[in-house]
This record gives structure tokens, C-alpha cells and sequence, in this order.
């Protein structure tokens, strides 16, 4: 079971790494945990999730190989 | 199944206004049009203390962004009465006074143009996965906040 987590933005800025494999997570909320764990400064900024590109708003179950991308708010146009 | 056709909405660098002008050119053998609604965002040079963006950098979380430019266009053709619709996003450097979003509606009179326009342009700011990063002219940046 192995999770590819991308980040964007600020984001980036904080983990350093545009994309990372976190391995043996069963849903978003855990993810989350321990990257905010990993990174605690993630904690002091807003950020969205979607997976698979849908955002998405509750704790959501993750399979292998889901893509989870960590979404500062968006400041296009 | 219907075949979803791709639309080109990102361009490296600034949208040039030659660029647009062939946009607009382009639709004149589309008799049935009498309104074309544009909006243009142009990159200004806001100003902190004695700094000035001189520059926006537009990255984005590319197949999400296209994905949901897909759906505004969907959804802009249920809601609106259109003859044809085009959004042109900048990606990398776009310097201050340069154009970096193009939407262009067109439609047989003007209130479906305007409307439609305007909706776009709302939904882009706030659904498109695509970030600013404004460099200042003493090279420090800070990401862009949409209001």
C-alpha cells in the first residue's frame, strides 16, 4: 500500500519536495496526521485535498496507488 | 460516448495581444454572433512598503486544472446561451502589465456574452488549481492571495 501525495504553493515550500510516497496510510485523516507530523509548519497554513484530482471534504478511505494532492488556496487569473 | 474534445487553455508566458486580436478575428466568418464579451487579467505592480511586484510566476497542479477548466466550459454551455466560449491561462513568468488570463465569450446578443464572462472568470478564481508566486523588485516573493 503506498500513497502519492503531491504538493503545490506554499506547500511546496514547507515539505520541499513536489511529490512523496507515504506508505501504509488507510485514509486521509491519517495521511494528514503524519504530515503534519512530519511538517509541522502545514499546520499554520489552510490547504484543501482532493484525491485523485476530486477535492474532496471528509476523511476518505485511500487505495494503493491513490494520488493525493495537498492544495494551497488557489490565486490564478 | 461522446468524445470529449481537448481544449488548449494554458500558454507558457504572457497572453500577447496580438494573439488575442487573431482570437477575435478568427470568429468573423460566425455570422449568427452579435456580442463578444473579453475580460483580460493583466499582472499590476502592487505595492508593499517601498517593493513592487514586478512579476507573477503561475504555476499549477496541471491535470486537475484541465479537468476543471473542462467543466467550467460545460457548465457555462448549459447555463448560458453561447456560440463559443475560450479561456487562454498563462503559465511560468508573466511580468507587471502583461496579460495572463484571457476568457472570451461569444453570443447572439449581449447579456448571455457578459454573463457568461463574468461567471468564467468567478469560477476560475476559485475552482482552477493554479497559484501565483509574485516576485518583488528586490527578488523576494511572497503567493498571491485572490480576493
Amino acid at each position: 500500500m503506498e500513497i502519492n501525495v503531491l504538493t503545490f504553493g506554499q506547500v511546496t515550500d514547507i515539505t520541499a519536495e513536489t511529490s512523496l510516497k507515504i506508505p501504509d496510510v488507510k485514509n486521509t485523516d491519517e495521511l494528514i496526521q503524519l504530515l503534519e507530523k512530519t511538517y509541522p509548519a502545514l499546520k499554520s497554513i489552510q490547504y484543501s485535498i482532493a484525491v485523485n484530482r476530486k477535492m474532496i471534504q471528509e476523511n476518505t478511505m485511500l487505495q494503493n496507488e491513490d494520488t493525493v494532492a495537498i492544495l494551497p488556496p488557489f490565486s490564478g487569473g | 460516448m461522446k468524445q470529449k474534445k481537448i481544449h488548449k487553455v494554458f500558454i507558457d508566458g504572457p497572453i500577447n495581444p496580438d494573439f488575442i486580436a487573431e482570437a477575435i478575428a478568427k470568429h468573423s466568418d460566425k455570422k449568427n454572433i452579435g456580442a463578444h464579451s473579453l475580460f483580460l487579467g493583466q499582472v499590476r505592480n502592487d505595492k508593499i512598503g517601498d517593493d513592487e511586484v514586478t512579476a507573477i510566476e503561475y504555476t499549477s497542479y496541471h491535470e486537475m486544472a484541465e479537468e476543471k477548466f473542462h467543466e467550467i466550459r460545460e457548465d457555462a454551455f448549459t447555463h448560458f446561451s453561447l456560440i463559443c466560449m475560450h479561456i487562454y491561462h498563462s503559465l511560468g513568468k508573466v511580468n507587471a502589465g502583461e496579460i495572463s488570463l484571457l476568457v472570451f465569450t461569444s453570443a447572439i446578443h449581449r447579456a448571455d456574452a457578459i454573463d457568461a464572462c463574468e461567471a468564467i472568470v468567478e469560477r476560475i478564481k476559485k475552482d482552477v488549481p493554479v497559484w501565483g508566486k509574485e516576485i518583488f523588485s528586490n527578488e523576494n516573493s511572497q503567493w498571491k492571495t485572490n480576493n
